[in-house]
């Protein structure tokens, strides 16, 4: 009878293994159940150049690349847009006024992803709001992430979701495409708001097919943190920070041969930081594309192109500072904070780091904290973010604010009251000041908190004044995309691998063919 | 008609076979199972190796939850500084108090629930005749298996279509009811003697007697088992209670508890002060009832 | 037949109902919110099982699994077996051998994840322990792809030891000390009788323990999620199949068709993989004296 059991046993772990043999098709997830041949790339991680290749060869070459095949150095074509551009009049409505046929106060929700010193200000602010008049309340409620808000809120019915929301840089297209917000634009012409002092970009960037969707509330871009001890002892001006790459490259290697530090810049492959800055940031700085279509702006993107040479130079000067010691990777960064910590490790520390603006704040205090014996935060310089190019410049990244649509012309119009008060001039300028956020708007400038915070501490003005800076073009205005969070996790994963050793040019061109994959899928789909 | 359940007949002199005897130190037989001289200490320093490696990660989050923020890089083995204050500022900046009110409220309501559930469903496999019987058991099983990540997104719109979300009853439904709590007493129920089955036949007493009267004063070790097992399971829930509640008020301890890590990655004390007061309950939860604990898997769930 | 309608009215909406729309669901694809949705036949399902991407998470899965079982069940046995004798302080030992029970997967990988930050962690900073195994400091066991799924694999062992502590403790009460003491008579010795009596009675037990770790170990996504969010770049070799379906830097996160498809997909697997250890174990298992 043992027997008997022990040949099943053996029977059913043959059948299993001859299933498991004849499986790894080598495809993509992403065309499971579609009937075109292989034409999607798998999005699984390229293999670094000391493992092997999985059976199709490197992703996306063994496919019979057709018309999205990614063509490097040719300059890319507008391609035709695959949806029409919807007119603002097929939009759902803003009925601004609707706030004066109200009985009494209307209460909204409002879902938020600010975190820590950030989140306290938020709560300030809405308080003095709600305390502030009795036509509007606002339920303020965290979710933790900007991924858990946006989870939510496509699992939720149009019932359940709230009235305001907070979405980060990324969900432009998607969520523009959703048909489930009012474009802000809707409200803005029918309120008739004065945008004359808002900075442009920053209401550009949450442009879709010429229709700006969303206010710009908390902007962010990325900034150079540096320890000014150390550039001290290298002998370089702690007041001057490298704005060129070749100013980059300079600076790190005083450092390092001065033995300033161990290193002279921090970097990581985040997908939220340095995985996506490099490219986005940097072609967007030189002027170059990173998707067609305008970057997604114009008309929704049907390929990348940052695998083209001027993407392979941007990453070969970062990989050869790593290869030359005088740079080094923390890998991933999930938490953010990798990049500073990096800066006080006692071991082998770094002398700088490129991090988001945002975090001035959360900087200042943990330093005010005492977390790194020996340095307080005046020791700390911000300068611009270091890219090609002279001229500081930077993309316009962060969270605005979304009004959900099918929810009543009050609570609309209650919604757009509040979103007025955050955008306005004087709160603008107490919340760049408490935070480190860019006000959207040129009048907070001269503002208290805000003026005698960026006269005693420059630093907070630093990210103002790279946006103002930035050159115009086709390509400032950030990446729209509709899978852009999957995209830059493809792009992270060639980072990483890059800062491992693999080679640039196949790294870039396999992150490339997934995210092509991704992009075909999303407009097959949506 | 009064029934006498204190005859001999139906309340046996000593446990039932299959429910267990407390076979603790107490119970042991002390000259064959205590261990002297050298292999006592032996004994003693192997038990006490291990416990130090089991109780090496709580330790650390003790010792940093108790820190002040800027000593909270250094010395992380030792307790070189003092403060309750982190403990108090994670309870109240992570709003701890009443999120650990809301799991104690979710993990009362569906404990109630599955014992209830599963002491009907279970009594009738283990003691009732219908056809099908067997299929209907195995099915029941088998949902055992269904892996959460299936069935997650529809239960939400299920619940969210009932307008649960954001409520006690949304955080509980889709858990009321549980196959392993059903497997559990199924179990301990085909243990009672038959005869204790045919007297209350004879008495004339129904089943819902039986079971009130007879049958869950017997199993009395295993009923708690199985509450104990639910509470935990539901107190230490992770992904439902995330996706249910988008209001901070109903948030579980769980899902607090997530919300402070990834809002204060800069404060580790922090993040680890809520972790110690999370743990608390269920510690002492556990302290008090892991003998019963034993002794209600012992009677006759883990042996098949 | 009343008595079951509780159970089966629950499980019936909260489990095998949304089985059944996930079965469906999985040979479809979607847009981003669920609408929209185009069926395509079982094709799919074989295509999506084929794919690259799950078929890493698969190989990811089972490595795990292969970590954290065997792991678990020896280090449950070992503790239940050092516990399990007469001491007048055995009860505290008992106690703290349980104690992981109190931790949660959120509390427990919160903890490991202070452990292992290889600039503040405990075990990054311990002189002794960083010169046997230098890659916890740098660069830390969670950011080196080599380990970081041992060091997840070994943090969810640490948080289940507890209950599998307290299963096999309770099996081994439940084996009636006669036979131990008749053996003993007859001459046979500790190890003897723990390989001639202890094991085979313990086999239920183990078998619990063995398919409820298992089931465990396919299911693992807090952990996951907190300790590497899908694994150090850019071989993401923490990405479970659960953390495929529903992680952050998931490919096929806006994919309702596919995450629902994936899911049945771990069913299935799940489904044969208890059928094996029923079929291979549960035969040799004895039942009662």
């Amino acid at each position: 009878m043992i027997a008997r059991g022990r040949f099943r046993v053996l029977a059913m772990l043959a059948v299993g293994a001859a299933v498991a043999s004849a499986c790894g098709s080598g495809r993509s997830a992403l065309q499971a159940g579609l009937d075109e041949p292989d034409t999607i790339a798998s999005t699984a991680a390229p293999s670094t150049s000391e493992s092997s290749t999985v059976e199709s060869g490197p992703p996306g070459e063994g496919a019979p690349t057709d018309s999205t095949g990614s063509t490097p150095d040719t300059t890319p074509a507008t391609i035709a847009p695959t949806t029409t551009q919807s007119p603002l009049a097929d939009q759902p409505g803003c009925p601004t006024g609707a706030l004066d046929e109200a009985s009494g106060p209307v209460e909204i929700t409002f879902w938020h992803g600010m975190a820590s010193e950030l989140e306290t200000s938020v709560i300030a602010l809405t308080d003095e709001y709600n305390a502030g008049q009795d036509r509007v309340h606002i339920d303020l409620q965290n979710q933790t992430s900007y991924n858990s808000a946006i989870d939510k809120y496509i699992q939720s019915s149009q019932e359940s979701r709230p009235t305001l929301i907070q979405f980060p840089d990324y969900v432009v297209q998607s969520f523009a495409q959703s048909g489930t917000l009012i474009p802000i634009e809707a409200c803005l012409e029918d309120s008739g708001y004065d945008t004359s002092a808002f900075l442009e970009r920053t209401l550009d960037a949450y442009t879709f097919e010429g229709i700006r969707w969303a206010m710009p509330f908390n902007v962010s871009n990325p900034v150079l943190y540096y320890n000014r001890q150390r550039f001290e002892a290298a002998g370089l001006d702690p007041d001057l920070s490298p704005v060129s790459l070749d100013d980059l490259r300079a600076t790190s290697q005083a450092i390092v041969d001065t033995g300033a530090a161990s290193f002279g810049w921090v970097v990581d492959s985040g997908a939220d930081s340095g995985g996506s800055w490099f490219l986005e940031q940097w072609l967007g700085r030189s002027g170059e594309l990173y998707a067609d279509n305008g970057n997604g702006r114009v008309a929704p993107a049907t390929q990348v192109l940052y695998d083209g040479q001027p993407g392979i130079d941007l990453l070969t000067f970062v990989q050869s500072m790593i290869n030359d010691g005088l740079a080094v990777s923390v890998g991933g960064n999930p938490g953010g904070q990798d990049g500073f910590l990096k800066m006080i490790d006692p071991a082998s520390p770094g002398a700088m780091t490129i991090g988001t603006s945002a975090a001035l704040g959360s900087v200042i205090a943990a330093l005010g904290g005492g977390i790194a014996p020996g340095l307080t935060e005046a020791d700390i310089g911000v300068g611009p973010m270091p890219g090609p190019g002279d001229t500081p410049g930077v993309q316009v990244g962060g969270g605005s604010l979304w009004i959900v649509a099918d929810k009543g012309d009050e609570q609309t119009a209650a919604a757009w009251d509040f979103i007025t008060y955050l955008v306005s001039a004087e709160i603008q300028a107490r919340w760049a000041s408490e935070t480190g956020y860019v006000p959207v708007r040129s009048d907070a400038v001269d503002l208290e908190p805000l003026a005698t915070t960026y006269a005693t501490d420059p630093r907070f003005k630093v990210p103002y004044d790279q946006l103002l800076t930035s050159v115009e073009g086709e390509a400032s205005l950030s990446p729209a995309l509709g899978p852009q969070r999957e995209v830059r996790v493809a792009t992270a994963n060639a980072v990483a691998a890059i800062f491992d050793g693999a080679d640039v040019a196949t790294s870039l061109s396999a992150a490339a063919a997934q995210s092509d994959a991704l992009i075909q899928s999303y407009n097959s789909r949506n | 008609m009064a029934i006498d359940l204190t005859t001999e007949g139906l309340e046996p002199a000593e446990p039932a076979a299959g429910v267990a005897v407390d076979r603790g130190p107490r119970n042991a037989v002390r000259e064959f199972d205590e261990p002297v001289g050298w292999r006592r200490a032996g004994r003693y320093a192997l038990l006490a190796a291990v416990s130090v490696i089991v109780l090496f990660p709580m330790y650390t989050t003790v010792i940093a939850a108790l820190k002040p923020g800027d000593e909270v890089l250094d010395s992380p083995l030792l307790p070189t500084a003092f403060t309750l204050d982190v403990l108090r500022e994670a309870w109240t900046s992570g709003h701890l108090g009443r999120y650990l009110v809301n799991s104690l409220v979710v993990a009362v309501i569906v404990t109630v629930f599955q014992v209830v559930t599963s002491v009907l469903a279970a009594y009738a496999f283990a003691i009732l005749e219908f056809p099908g019987k067997r299929v209907l058991f195995l099915l029941f099983i088998a949902t055992l298996l269904v892996p959460t990540e299936a069935t997650v997104v529809v239960n939400f719109q299920t619940v969210d279509g009932l307008g649960w979300t954001n409520t006690f009853i949304g955080l509980s439904a889709p858990f009321l009811a549980t196959a392993f709590g059903i497997f559990l007493l199924r179990q301990v129920f085909m243990t009672l003697p038959r005869d204790l089955l045919d007297a209350a036949a004879i008495d004339g007493v129904g089943h819902v007697g039986f079971l009130r009267h007879v049958a869950l004063p017997l199993v009395r070790p295993t009923l708690g088992a199985l509450a104990l097992f639910s509470f935990l399971g539901t107190w230490n829930q992770y992904l439902w209670p995330n996706l249910v509640v988008t209001e901070q008020d109903m948030n579980t301890v769980q899902s607090g508890l997530r919300l402070l890590g990834k809002s204060n990655i800069d404060q580790p004390n922090l993040v680890m002060a809520g972790t110690v007061i999370a743990a608390v309950p269920m510690a002492i939860a556990l302290f008090l009832f892991q003998r019963q604990l034993v002794k209600g898997l012992t009677a006759g769930a883990v042996k098949g | 037949m009343a008595m079951l309608l509780p159970s089966a009215v629950i499980l019936g909406v909260f489990v095998v109902y949304p089985l059944g729309r996930a079965m469906v669901l999985g040979q479809q694809r979607c847009d981003n919110f669920g609408n929209n949705c185009v069926s395509n036949g079982l094709d799919q399902y074989v295509d999506l099982f084929r794919s690259i991407e799950f078929q890493n998470a698969l190989g990811v899965t089972i490595r795990f699994a292969l970590i954290t079982v065997p792991l678990g069940v020896l280090a449950g046995v070992g503790l239940a077996v050092l516990a399990d004798k007469y001491l007048r302080t055995i009860g505290g030992f008992r106690t703290v051998f349980s104690s992981t029970v109190a931790t949660s997967v959120a509390v427990a990988s919160l903890m490991w994840l202070f452990l292992l930050q290889p600039s503040v962690g405990a075990l990054a900073n311990m002189g002794w322990f960083t010169s046997i195994f230098p890659s916890v400091k740098d660069p830390g066991w969670l950011q080196d792809p080599g380990t970081a799924l041992v060091a997840v694999a070994i943090s969810s062992v640490w948080a289940n030891l507890g209950f599998t502590f307290i299963l096999v403790t309770a099996g081994l009460q439940s084996i009636p000390r006669d036979l131990h003491e008749a053996a003993a008579v007859d001459g046979a010795g500790g190890v003897r009788r723990f390989w001639s009596i202890t094991v085979p009675l313990l086999g239920p037990t183990l078998l619990f323990v063995v398919v409820v770790s298992s089931t465990r170990a396919f299911q693992a996504y807090g952990e996951i999620d907190i300790l590497t969010g899908g694994g150090p770049q850019p071989e993401n070799p923490t990405t479970t199949i659960p953390y495929f379906i529903y992680g952050q830097n998931s490919p096929i996160r806006n994919d309702v068709g596919l995450q629902a498809g994936a899911a049945v997909l771990l069913f299935l697997l799940l489904l044969a993989l208890s059928g094996l250890q029923l079929a291979g174990i549960g035969r040799r298992v004895h039942y009662g004296d």
